[in-house]
């Protein structure tokens, strides 16, 4: 298969310095006891989430609806709900307090620096934008690169994010396209300006299981190849089981459980992680469990 | 794989340049296709309706050319003389035919020829109601933008306001009220009358902007009012917080993003405004003495001119049909997820 | 409805206007205080204790004719929203009961008519079939109707679909009594909305009309009429058409207004209804991202 770093001319390969080897790995993005309230109601709706990602590293979070998960990560992204608010801790995105930004430096930090990619992609996309402007769009303003050597990029986007016949599908509606498709070109948009770090808010959930597993797969290329740090949120054990390094288990806005993805799945210490995981085993979580357990 | 890719890149991309013009083609096509399969039994039916108005309205241009004492065999006389002696759909038939061929027929007052009568008095209405339009839509994108933008201020409150004030007011009020003020009591313009734009431009504005806004609050108010809500629903739109996300700035969001499928419902609007509008220059030719199509409408019917009313409404069918084919066609450039499943 | 329409401050206010509208409409003609008929020498007179509005170039009290005028506007306009009602919503609902054929003639008929431009079309037919103020107000609602065939057909459709119906009528439920049971209660919101409506659009007519003298025999006073008569004296009475000119506004607007309050007490169902009559290309509606968010 080709590889993303293959399919990108060498002047325009993702470049993403922190992801070097040899250097010390900074954090990437750091949350510290983040709270999170809703005003209107004057309740707090998360209770203090910590961890720490740095380059090539994958934390998930998991845990039914309503516990915190998606709000968690728009705090991370500066895009909570009106009402809502951080109400303690801290987030840190490369060294920077989020809490100091201006709206034109967040502008900024989106896109460069931090990226994401939702449930439904669909409906992220403009509908009547063909897909391929969209991402040649990002690349023309968040690169500066004149409009055909975005266009450019943009169709061997298209290509590393492994879509067939990129050309054509430059030139094609969200509506023409399936929901597969869709997920993998808001993957290319979202990856269009070399972000450090993307997360995926339930990426995979609207999905076929097949196409489940190509998209989670084209996340795990990127993050080899590029380097990318991930945040992979899903309500699915399964799906945090397949890539990631450290599991976050929330539970009505708390942390019941967090620490490495093995032993979380091999060991879990709360009830509530013991139920997940004993839900998903009757739908063949062992698949995932088991070639974990040779290496 | 990589290699026969980058090969095959540069003939890839110039046919896809062509598929993408045919697309677009094949769009243009499918939008004009549906809008003249409505327009074809819209037409037919129209027509026939309008032209069974002489049967029902039972007038005869022997009335009008003999006046009522006329002897009835003078009546049979002029009557055969206008084919009207004829089998109902024969008459049909012969008048629908000209009316392809841009033949209205003659006047039962003078006999002059009603298309050359509708012509010179289209020019005249045409240019107001194109004004009308203009004024419209930019006042309306103006207002109704701001109220987006600002909403839920005094800015929103404000417009809101000032659009239910503009939308409850009938042509004819507004234009009472501008002829009192900036004609009467300002003497800022003419009162009445037109003067063509081959006379000078000045002139002519100044003779077509009194009638044209008092048209144009209609439009103002719909479109500000369609934008407003419609811009505020595109907002809440979740590729609005895709953009967002991909670091895009506020105002590239705006006008990439927001406006684009903002303009549609807006768009759809002014489409079904358009009759209203032609309506609607009855009474604003009548008010500012314009010589238009409008006043030759209401002068025909009253004098129970048939051929001359029948011209009328056949022109401001096509008129309407003509418009809405334009509006159609570029709202399928704007939005073209739209057309699907309308 | 009308109790959960009293309760906002625009419905009381629309209901009040109305209220008095239609007063005035049945007694206005006993409270003229003088003939709206009798000329005299005092004509043109600015407002005073015997003339409160002045009078007209006949010398006839503006406000008796004002008072006498209201019944023939007011009933026109009803007139012309009962006839839209009846000519209109009967086959929008039997639309989708009675067949495609049905269903085929009833949408082709209402597309034209909207295609009509009402104004010219209620002018040519009636100076063609006599002049009236009952044809008149016929005619124009007969073309006004596809307001209420778009709104009833489309509630109709929406019950239709829903798998209640579907239930009864598979339990041997009648169609009649499907329609008066589950239609009707879905139906009559949207309805409602489009009478208050049509009551507006049929006042704006009506008094066009009479404003062009069609209609209406010469001496019968109407605010249109008023307004025409002004028309010609406004350079020694300027403020003359101001009272005709309030009152049709004033009316057209609690008639706006009563359609708002109504669309907002009948719900969202209402309202997408509604709304989905006057953009035909908008897109359903999409959910809202709902703020508290999946996690």
């Amino acid at each position: 298969m080709a590889t993303l770093s293959d399919n990108l001319a060498p002047e325009e390969t993702l470049d993403l310095g922190p992801g070097d080897p040899t250097g010390p790995r900074r954090p990437v993005l750091s949350l510290h006891d983040v709270r999170i309230s809703d005003q209107a109601g004057g309740r707090e709706i998360v209770h203090g989430v910590s961890f720490t990602l740095t380059p090539g590293r994958v934390v998930g979070i998991v845990g039914e609806s309503g516990s915190g998960k998606t709000l968690t990560c728009r705090a991370a992204l500066g895009i909570l709900p009106a009402h809502f608010e951080v109400t303690g801790g801290s987030i840190e995105i490369r060294g920077t307090d989020i809490a100091d930004l201006s709206p034109a430096q967040w502008t900024a930090l989106r896109g460069t620096t931090i990226s994401a990619v939702f449930q439904d992609p669909a409906s992220y996309l403009n509908p009547s934008l063909r897909v391929g402007a969209q991402i040649a769009e990002v690349v023309r303003v968040k690169k500066k690169l004149p409009r055909r050597a975005a266009r450019r990029r943009a169709v061997d986007l298209l290509r590393a994010v492994h879509l067939r016949e990129p050309e054509l599908v430059y030139g094609q509606y969200p509506h023409e396209l399936s929901g597969g498709m869709l997920q993998r070109v808001l993957i290319a948009a979202a990856i269009a300006a070399d972000p450090h770090i993307l997360i995926a808010d339930e990426a995979t959930t609207a999905l076929d299981v097949t196409v489940q597993a190509e998209i989670l797969d084209l996340l795990a290329d990127l993050r080899e190849q590029a380097g990318l740090a991930l945040v992979v949120v899903s309500h699915d054990l399964a799906v945090v089981a397949q890539l990631c390094d450290e599991v976050l288990v929330m539970q009505q806005g708390e942390v019941v459980e967090q620490g490495p993805a093995e032993r979380v799945l091999h060991d879990p210490r709360h009830d509530y992680t013991r139920l997940l995981i004993a839900e998903h085993e009757q739908y063949g979580l062992e698949k995932f469990l088991d070639p974990k357990e040779e290496t | 794989m990589t290699t026969t890719e980058a090969q095959a890149a540069p003939d890839l991309r110039r046919g896809d340049v062509l598929s993408r013009t045919r697309h677009t083609l094949g769009r243009v096509t499918v939008t004009v296709a549906r809008s003249i399969a409505i327009f074809v039994p819209v037409f037919l039916l129209a027509t026939f309706v309008t032209f069974a108005l002489r049967s029902l309205s039972g007038l005869s241009p022997a009335r009008i050319q003999l006046g009522e004492e006329a002897t009835p065999d003078a009546v049979a006389r002029v009557e055969a003389q206008w084919g009207l002696d004829r089998p109902f759909l024969v008459q049909y038939w012969d008048w629908f035919t000209g009316v392809l061929h841009g033949r209205l027929g003659g006047s039962w007052t003078n006999g002059a020829d009603i298309s050359t009568l509708i012509g010179l008095g289209l020019g005249v209405s045409l240019s107001v109601a194109t004004f009308a339009l203009i004024i419209g839509v930019v006042v309306g994108f103006v207002l109704g933008t701001a109220a987006a933008l600002r909403r839920t201020t005094w800015v929103d409150r404000a417009i809101t306001g000032f659009v239910t004030v503009i939308s409850v007011m009938p042509a004819f009020v507004v234009g009472i009220v501008l002829v009192t003020v900036f004609a009467v009591g300002l003497h800022l313009f003419p009162s009445a009358g037109y003067v063509p734009a081959a006379q000078g431009f000045g002139p002519w504005l100044a003779h077509i902007t009194l009638p044209a806004v008092a048209l144009s609050f209609d439009v103002v108010a719909d479109v500000a009012r369609q934008l407003r809500s419609s811009l505020i629903a595109a907002y809440r739109e979740n590729y609005v917080t895709g953009a967002v996300v991909r670091g895009l700035s506020p105002r590239r969001i705006f006008f990439v993003h927001v406006l684009r499928n903002g303009l549609g419902p807006a768009l759809a609007t002014l489409g079904l405004k358009f009759p209203s509008l032609v309506g609607a220059s009855v009474v604003t030719e009548w008010i500012f003495g314009l010589q238009g199509f409008g006043r030759f409408a209401n002068d025909s019917a009253q004098a129970g001119d048939v051929p001359a009313v029948q011209g009328v409404l056949v022109v401001s069918i096509v008129l309407v049909v003509a418009f809405n084919l334009i509006v159609n066609l570029v709202l399928a450039r704007v939005t073209p997820a739209s057309q699907r499943g309308v | 409805m009308l109790r959960r329409v009293l309760v906002l401050p625009s419905g009381r206010i629309a209901v009040a206007i109305l209220a008095v509208i239609a007063l005035l409409a049945l007694f206005g003609p006993l409270l003229a205080p003088q003939n709206p008929l009798a000329t005299s020498d005092n004509t043109l007179a600015s407002a005073s204790g015997s003339h409160w509005l002045g009078t007209d170039y006949l010398g006839r009290d503006v406000l008796s004719r004002l008072l006498d005028g209201s019944r023939l506007s007011v009933l026109g306009s009803l007139e012309v929203a009962v006839t839209a009602l009846v000519v209109g919503s009967v086959p929008g609902i039997l639309s989708v009961y009675l067949g495609r054929a049905f269903e085929w003639i009833t949408l082709r008929l209402a597309d034209t008519l909207v295609a009509l431009p009402f104004l010219l079309f209620a002018v040519a037919v009636i100076a063609l079939l006599g002049n009236g103020i009952t044809q008149a107000m016929l005619v124009t609602g007969v073309l006004v109707a596809p307001l209420f065939y778009r709104v009833s057909r489309a509630a109709t459709l929406a019950v239709a679909r829903s798998q209640y119906v579907e239930a009864a009528l598979l339990s041997g439920a009648s169609i009649g009594w499907v329609v008066r049971r589950h239609v009707w209660v879905k139906v009559l919101p949207p309805i409602a909305v489009a009478l208050a409506q049509t009551f507006g659009v049929g006042f704006v007519i009506v008094s066009s009309l009479t404003f062009l003298g069609i209609g209406v025999q010469p001496p019968a006073p109407t605010w249109g009429g008023l307004l025409a008569s002004d028309l010609g004296y406004l350079s020694h009475q300027p403020w003359a058409p101001l009272a005709p000119a309030l009152l049709i506004m004033i009316t057209v607007w609690a008639g706006n207004l009563l359609a708002d309050a109504l669309r907002d007490v009948s719900g969202e169902a209402g309202r997408a209804l509604v709304n989905s009559r006057k953009t035909r290309t908008d897109r359903p509606d999409q959910s809202e991202p709902a703020p508290t968010g999946g996690a």
